[in-house]
């Protein structure tokens, strides 16, 4: 293990976090609000300082290898969560430091769960911030899910080694390098846009950049304490399910349909998988929604696509309290939590092209059967998916699963229902945010005991890392020779 | 595909279905039940007859082939339960008929989950019926029909191997027909043992009978509306906690034990794992009964002990209503109904082995992230694991999760909470027979909705043919030529 590489790179993360809370410290300064920006200055004195001690005391040698990988991505989003609180201690927002570690570590997972009972009579700048740590953490992501992970081979997500836009590097840090200017382009660009739509149709420019946070991301923080219900508005309603499909769909395919390639996204199997998946159950949502709750089919439609696609992209906006929708929609958006957005997304949880092979795996074996000594490999599109790739992902699905039961347990046993329990499970380890019952849509997850917090920031770090990012450093093997 | 086989097959197994009838019209007769006498021989005949015909028609020719078997398996197991509603819907026991073959189809899968929501009224031998429809179904019809038919030959093997997809026979005997008669003669011995044990320990013999038939098979009908928690005998307890245990452990391991081997338990993988299980799930629910119930650790365990057995031998025998438990334990047992007991048992639910080879799977994907070149094979208990059998399980599990989630869409899709058609789903899926919430230990299945009834039955019969061979019917490949 080359200590000192990985200590120089989490040096120039955080050095780069602390340059970032000059924004909200911009915002704090102008709605004058007094003591909150002697919380900024202070929050980026600590975290620049820190950050540049890191990186002085530790020269880089050359190269991060496949165990830096891991090491750098697990304590990166460990360290920036803890360096995001600061803005919230300093500024009195939170007083409890597993709080705002928890607010914080929701935002860089971009899972937006959040345990502040009333939004909005905080500082307009730390809500920013903490809009803004979420953006950033997406910012991480889409290295992370497009060049990290396929390069580590995370999760069968090698499968996408090659996809990559860019020249293909045999060492990783080139690789992030170009990877990360190619789609941090694509990433701003469509963050510009969704603001310029939101700012157009009458959204003010604060409320359209902290949207816009909470959108492009698959975030899900707000500033409004109903969430985007608060506008009431069909037009920023639609906005939004437009960019949180966009979000929630693989930012390569961005990329190409960006420079003209549209039939991308028909070939792509996956987006198509995903969309078939988000207009086959807001239909059926919005079937049971007009019988059960709305009189007219248009507001079923409305609250059933906005909240199909922000529990399937990941995000969590809300704009119905759908834990008061009948059961079986209930269920299905749990289930949609579970399958998440795309790979190479900012969307969270097991994704769909995971599912889409574990589904095809599992027919497979009728094959079998009738032809027992056939040789049937799996194909996505005309792609053959190796045996290894298919390994992997049933792997995934297992850790996903077990992670999730051995959650929910814990979460039972401090004493929370079973669907609050599975749920609020399933909310964080997909970077959901809201869940069912106690957690749900018009609650929060402030009532939840210290140790149940703490076994929540696990999970969304968890499955924002693909599990097996951050259990590998568990593992003793690891740490030999 | 050779018709004639399946309806000779089908033929023979209705005759023989008539003559097991007999057994409880004995009983009818010696409690002078008139009205179930006459049901018994109406229902008797009725069954020959039909059966005989179909013998008659469809002439035995050549061997059973590969798609026969997989119909022959399904459709037994549908016709068997079928005509088995016969005494209930003659004797008035149950009017509708979708009721009487969800009790059926209860019986035979050896799930337990009933309808009857007053059961101690009912003549007593339709209540043996009952539970003799779940000794039958323990040890599979198929099985028995392949001990009792020597000339089957090669076609026994497959026609096992339908049944029992996922039983290694390990070669007790050469010849299948040898292995079905060694263990029906297992199954029988231990049935002689229960009843001797309950009946020297102060049973009625009536009830030492029907507790038996619940318990061998793993099935959990008995003849009283609160199960055994109506002798509230610690000794009785005790007998079925042991009865239940040895039911869900392979038969072959029996079957080695007798004949010498004294250490094959301590040797088999599968056996130590279940046994672990058993034991951590019975401390953790004790401890947890101990401190939010009961005010004796010894009641504590008690308790806590009948209902992990009971649950996750895949029985549904209760003796406390669990579903007033604290959730955490009740969520240990809903996931212990996933577990099941082990394979060659008569046992349901996913199995032992396939789990403990799905969790070194687990391992292994650790294992290959650490050395991405190095080929890690699996073993157990000394003994490589193909490839082959590892894809298969890999399947089969994915599968029993997507067959699980599509249950719960529909149970919740008739307006039950997703509480409820968890358990609901789980427990027919696993064959334990009570679930949670509304059909919980303290309810019964009654108020379903026809729709929720008819899922269920499927779940049932998936459940106990594992799967595969209840769905390679409907792949339209097996159709053609």
């Amino acid at each position: 293990m080359k200590f000192k590489v990985v200590l120089n790179t989490l040096g120039s993360l955080i050095l780069f976090l602390g340059i970032s809370m000059v924004f909200p410290l911009f915002y704090a300064i102008y709605y004058q609000e007094g003591d909150i920006v002697y919380a900024f200055v202070a929050s980026i004195i600590i975290t620049t300082l820190s950050g540049l001690l890191l990186q002085y005391a530790f020269t880089p040698e050359n190269g991060i290898g496949r165990k830096e990988g891991f090491v750098i991505a697990s304590l990166g989003w460990i360290l920036a969560a803890g360096f995001g609180t600061l803005p919230f201690l300093f500024s009195g927002t939170f007083t409890n430091f597993i709080d705002a570690y928890f607010e914080s570590m929701s935002g860089f997972t971009t899972t937006g769960a959040t345990v502040l009972s009333s939004i909005e009579g905080n500082p307009l700048s730390v809500l920013f911030w903490r809009d803004q740590i979420q953006w950033m953490g997406g910012m991480g992501i889409i290295v992370l899910v497009i060049a990290i992970l396929p390069a580590l081979g995370v999760g069968g997500m090698q499968l996408f080694r090659s996809e990559v836009p860019g020249p293909e590097p045999d060492k990783l840090k080139p690789r992030i390098k170009e990877t990360a200017k190619l789609l941090y382009l694509v990433y701003i660009i469509i963050s510009v846009l969704q603001v310029v739509c939101l700012y157009i149709s009458g959204m003010s420019l604060y409320d359209a950049l902290t949207h816009m946070f909470g959108t492009m991301c698959t975030g899900g923080f707000t500033p409004k304490n109903l969430s985007v219900g608060h506008y009431n508005n069909p037009t920023y309603d639609l906005i939004i399910i437009i960019f949180m499909f966009i979000a929630g769909a693989n930012f390569t395919l961005h990329y190409k349909v960006l420079h003209g390639d549209l039939k991308s996204l028909l070939k792509d199997r996956e987006f198509l998988f995903y969309t078939g998946i988000i207009l086959l159950s807001t239909l059926i949502i919005a079937t049971q929604l007009r019988i059960y709750v709305y009189n007219t089919i248009f507001a079923a439609i409305r609250y059933a696509s906005f909240q199909v696609v922000s529990i399937t992209t990941t995000t969590g906006f809300v704009t119905a309290d759908y834990d008061q929708w009948p059961d079986l929609s209930k269920n299905i958006l749990l289930v949609l939590m579970f399958i998440g957005g795309c790979a190479g997304s900012t969307g969270g949880a097991i994704k769909n092209i995971r599912i889409l092979i574990l589904l095809k795996k599992a027919s497979r074996e009728f094959q079998k059967i009738l032809h027992p000594h056939a040789i049937t490999p799996i194909h996505v599109g005309d792609k053959k998916i190796s045996d290894e790739v298919v390994n992997n992902i049933t792997s995934f699905f297992m850790l996903y699963m077990i992670i999730f039961v051995i959650g929910t347990l814990i979460m039972t046993s401090l004493g929370l229902d079973m669907t609050s329990a599975l749920s609020s499970v399933a909310a964080t380890l997909g970077n959901v945010g809201p869940g069912l019952g106690l957690v749900g849509p018009s609650q929060n997850y402030a009532f939840i005991p210290d140790i149940g917090k703490i076994i929540l920031c696990i999970c969304m770090l968890l499955g924002r890392l693909e599990i097996y990012t951050v259990l590998i450093l568990v593992v003793p093997e690891f740490w030999k020779k | 595909m050779n018709f004639k086989v399946v309806g000779n097959m089908l033929g023979k197994l209705l005759m023989y279905l008539s003559a097991l009838m007999i057994f409880p019209l004995l009983f009818a007769f010696y409690y002078n039940e008139k009205s179930s006498v006459s049901a018994f021989i109406w229902s008797i005949i009725i069954t020959f007859l039909v059966g005989f015909i179909l013998h008659k028609i469809c002439p035995f020719k050549n061997s059973i082939g590969n798609k026969e078997s997989y119909i022959i398996a399904t459709l037994g197991w549908v016709f068997v339960s079928g005509f088995s509603t016969l005494p209930f819907l003659f004797s008035k026991t149950i009017p509708k008929f979708l009721d009487a073959y969800f009790e059926c189809m209860s019986g035979y899968t050896a799930t337990g989950a009933t309808i009857l929501t007053e059961i101690e009224s009912n003549s007593l031998s339709v209540l043996l019926w009952r539970n003799e429809t779940q000794w039958i179904g323990g040890m599979g019809i198929i099985l028995l029909v392949v001990a009792l038919l020597p000339m089957l030959g090669v076609g026994g093997m497959r026609l096992v191997k339908s049944e029992f997809p996922g039983f290694e026979l390990d070669k007790i005997k050469p010849r299948i027909v040898e292995t079905a008669k060694t263990i029906w003669l297992i199954y029988i011995f231990i049935t002689l043992g229960e009843i001797i044990c309950l009946y020297l320990f102060g049973m009625p013999l009536f009830d030492s009978i029907i507790n038996t038939f619940g318990t061998v098979p793993t099935g959990g009908f008995n003849h009283k509306n609160i199960s055994i928690a109506y002798y509230d005998n610690v000794v009785f307890e005790v007998i079925i906690i042991i009865f239940m245990f040895i039911s869900a452990v392979n038969f072959s391991l029996h079957y080695k034990f007798f004949h010498g081997d004294r250490k094959i338990y301590l040797k088999n993988q599968e056996f130590t794992f279940f046994v672990s299980i058993v034991l951590i799930s019975t401390l953790l629910v004790a401890l947890e009964l101990r401190f939010s119930i009961y005010d004796s650790l010894l009641s504590a365990l008690r308790y806590a002990s009948f209902q992990v057995v009971s649950i996750v031998t895949t029985t549904g025998f209760v003796n406390t209503d669990y579903g007033i438990w604290p959730h955490f334990s009740q969520l240990v047992l809903v996931l212990l109904m996933f577990l099941g007991g082990c394979v060659g048992s008569t046992a349901g639910a996913i199995k032992s082995v396939r789990m403990l080879l799905l969790l070194k799977q687990l391992k292994q994907s650790f294992d290959k992230l650490l050395h991405p070149n190095a080929i890690i094979p699996i073993r157990l208990g000394g003994k490589v694991i193909s490839d082959d059998i590892m894809q298969s399980i890999r399947s089969f599990f994915l599968l029993y999760i997507f067959v699980f989630i599509i249950g719960v869409f529909i149970i919740t899709a008739t307006g039950l909470d997703i509480t409820t058609a968890i358990g609901a789903v789980a427990a027919t899926l696993g064959g334990v027979g009570p679930g949670v919430g509304l059909v919980g230990p303290a309810e019964n299945y009654a108020f379903i909705s026809s729709i929720g009834k008819i899922t269920l039955i499927i779940c049932m019969l998936l459940g106990r043919l594992e799967i595969y061979t209840v769905l390679v019917l409907l792949v339209p490949e097996f159709w053609k030529k």
